[in-house]
């Protein structure tokens, strides 16, 4: 393994087309930060703020319009299938079990059915959702979809994984256990994740190193290392050492974003 | 209910068996075909066989209000020589199937439905995914693809005798073009209605094109084909009773019509009546299909309320 880090934004800059307009919509703006391996990234920055874009181009979903993404030195061309991708929505598919959802990447992948079985019985353990392997997604709260969705994601151990604000749409005490797993996961997996969110506790809890977005168009504005100790608390984040200096370090950075005055209003 | 499903307007109304009946007027079919409507779900839960008995006979009670109301009015309020009454169609039915009169025109009429309507349910589902999956082709061929949608099928009716004769292919011919188009429609808003970010997801996954058909755009369709193919059922039924209507040697529709040009209004109804048991027929095979393939949507949703 080379010094490389897992995933490098290299002077990232992205252009849309800007409806009833000849100039083009500015959205990204030379972002460049690079994502450890083993470490968990959070992004965060205001909403519209192109975070979720930086994923799609790690996924190789979309190529910027400048810079480079590089996935441990190789630059990102086409559909990236070493990384993981956890959609704000589950997204299992409807027509799928549980089961089948689960085993869709390993079969896309060619792994053995003996192999499969084993890996999805542990992937589905891991989450705990070990029982409900021949229900359909319609049957399974939004929670156990979400955590179908990420057992689909570890289930081929990608080397990066990509989340976009997975738990958004979840209830606050789901989103706490989700969050609580999630943590638990990745740090005994040593998974690389990058995870977008615009809730500045999740990202001080969660991760490694938070990097912080302005406004559109988005500049990267700061890329703060977090150093809680694991594991940390987070049903009670402000019982975890250091969180306050995290939170307010983060804060700071991010409240220039936020027209506080005019919210007050 | 089920509340998920493809994105667009698929509204789940809780039916099964009785209300094919009510359906069954050849023309009532919406003309909208890129607005699926109507798809069916939710077998019935574990009730009791009574509660079910209960449940046909109520569904019953219309139609046989219907023919005893009929069957009084005729001679009454309408002369009969106009609506002919129930008891004299069943006594044509019995006539006709009894000296095998009949059989003849049945067979044709069969032939000409099942192969009308394989061949253009077969071409609809082909050319809407190709034209689903592919934005480039649908650009440019959707426009001639609408233009001839908006040819009153029927009007071709004369011209197809004239290519394809006054045998079964004809009305092969016309019934199939009026199934194509409904397929078609269904199934190319479907596919191009399939979720990108699923598509996307499943690339990231590791899917190839044909694993993406395979898992993706197929099932994903898959509600659209069934709407398409049962929307298509009284549109193939038009297909060849007017193709038969316009000229021909033998089926149903040339029976009827001979019926009605001596005036035999019991005829006529005799005629109507086998109609209406090939397309209750048929949509109940539908259906059946349907529960089959779709069983993911009709699993109704009871779930466990912990995360």
């Amino acid at each position: 393994m080379t010094d490389d880090p897992a995933i490098a934004f290299d002077g990232i800059g992205q252009d849309f087309p800007a409806p009833g307009s000849n100039v083009p919509l500015r959205v990204l703006d030379q972002i460049s930060f690079g994502v450890d391996s083993g470490k968990f990234t959070a992004v965060i920055g205001p909403s519209g703020c192109g975070k979720s874009t930086l994923l799609q181009m790690a996924a190789g979903l979309l190529a910027p319009t400048r810079g480079l993404v590089r996935h441990r030195g190789r630059a990102v061309a086409s559909v990236n299938r070493d990384v993981g991708f956890v959609p704000q929505q589950a997204q299992l598919f409807p027509w799928k079990t549980l089961l089948e959802n689960v085993e869709l990447p390993l079969l896309l992948r060619g792994v053995a059915p003996a192999e499969r079985r084993r890996r999805v019985a542990a992937a589905l353990e891991s989450v705990g959702l070990e029982g409900f392997e021949h229900h359909y997604p319609s049957q399974l709260s939004g929670g156990m979809q979400k955590r179908g969705s990420i057992a689909r994601t570890l289930v081929y151990r990608p080397d990066v994984i990509l989340m976009d604000e997975p738990f958004g749409a979840l209830d606050a005490q789901t989103r706490m256990l989700m969050q609580h797993d999630l943590q638990s996961l990745s740090f005994e997996a040593g998974a690389t994740v990058v995870f977008v969110t615009h809730d500045i506790t999740e990202a001080v809890l969660l991760a490694d190193n938070v990097v912080v977005l302005s406004q559109r168009p988005s500049r990267l504005l700061t890329n703060i290392a977090i150093e809680i100790p694991r594991p940390r608390d987070v049903f009670e984040p402000f019982r975890n050492v250091g969180f306050e200096m995290a939170y307010e370090s983060v804060w700071s950075a991010f409240r220039s974003q936020v027209d506080i005055r005019h919210r007050l209003h | 209910m089920s509340r998920y499903g493809p994105p667009s307007a698929l509204r789940s109304t809780s039916a099964t068996g009785c209300i094919e009946n009510g359906r069954l007027t050849v023309n009532n079919a919406a003309d909208t075909t890129s607005e699926p409507s109507a798809i069916e779900a939710a077998p019935p839960g574990r009730r009791s066989r009574l509660a079910r008995l209960g449940q046909l006979l109520l569904g019953l009670l219309p139609g046989i209000a219907l023919i005893v109301f009929w069957q009084w009015a005729a001679g009454r309020l309408i002369k009969e020589i106009y609506v002919s009454k129930p008891t004299a169609v069943a006594q044509r039915l019995y006539e006709i199937f009894a000296s095998g009169e009949i059989y003849p025109h049945l067979w044709t009429t069969a032939q000409e439905l099942v192969l009308g309507y394989v061949v253009g349910v077969v071409l609809g589902v082909i050319g809407g995914y190709a034209l689903g999956r592919s934005p480039r082709m649908a650009n440019v061929l959707e426009p001639y693809v609408m233009a001839f949608y908006g040819i009153p099928k029927i009007a071709l009716a004369p011209l197809f005798i004239i290519w394809f004769g006054i045998g079964v292919w004809s009305k092969v011919a016309l019934a199939s073009i009026m199934v194509f188009f409904l397929v078609f429609y269904n199934v190319f808003s479907g596919v191009r209605g399939v979720d990108q970010e699923l598509v996307n997801l499943t690339r990231v996954m590791g899917a190839n094109e044909r694993q993406l058909t395979r898992h993706v755009y197929l099932p994903a369709a898959a509600p659209y084909v069934m709407l398409g193919m049962r929307m298509a059922i009284p549109y193939s039924v038009i297909g060849v009773i007017v193709g038969e209507f316009t000229s021909s040697i033998q089926g149903l529709g040339l029976f009827i019509h001979e019926a009605s040009a001596t005036y035999d209004p019991a005829g006529v109804f005799a005629g109507i009546t086998i109609l209406l048991v090939f397309v209750i027929a048929a949509n109940l095979l539908a259906s059946r299909l349907e529960r089959r393939l779709l069983r993911w949507r009709t699993l109704s949703g009871a779930r466990p309320n912990e995360i």
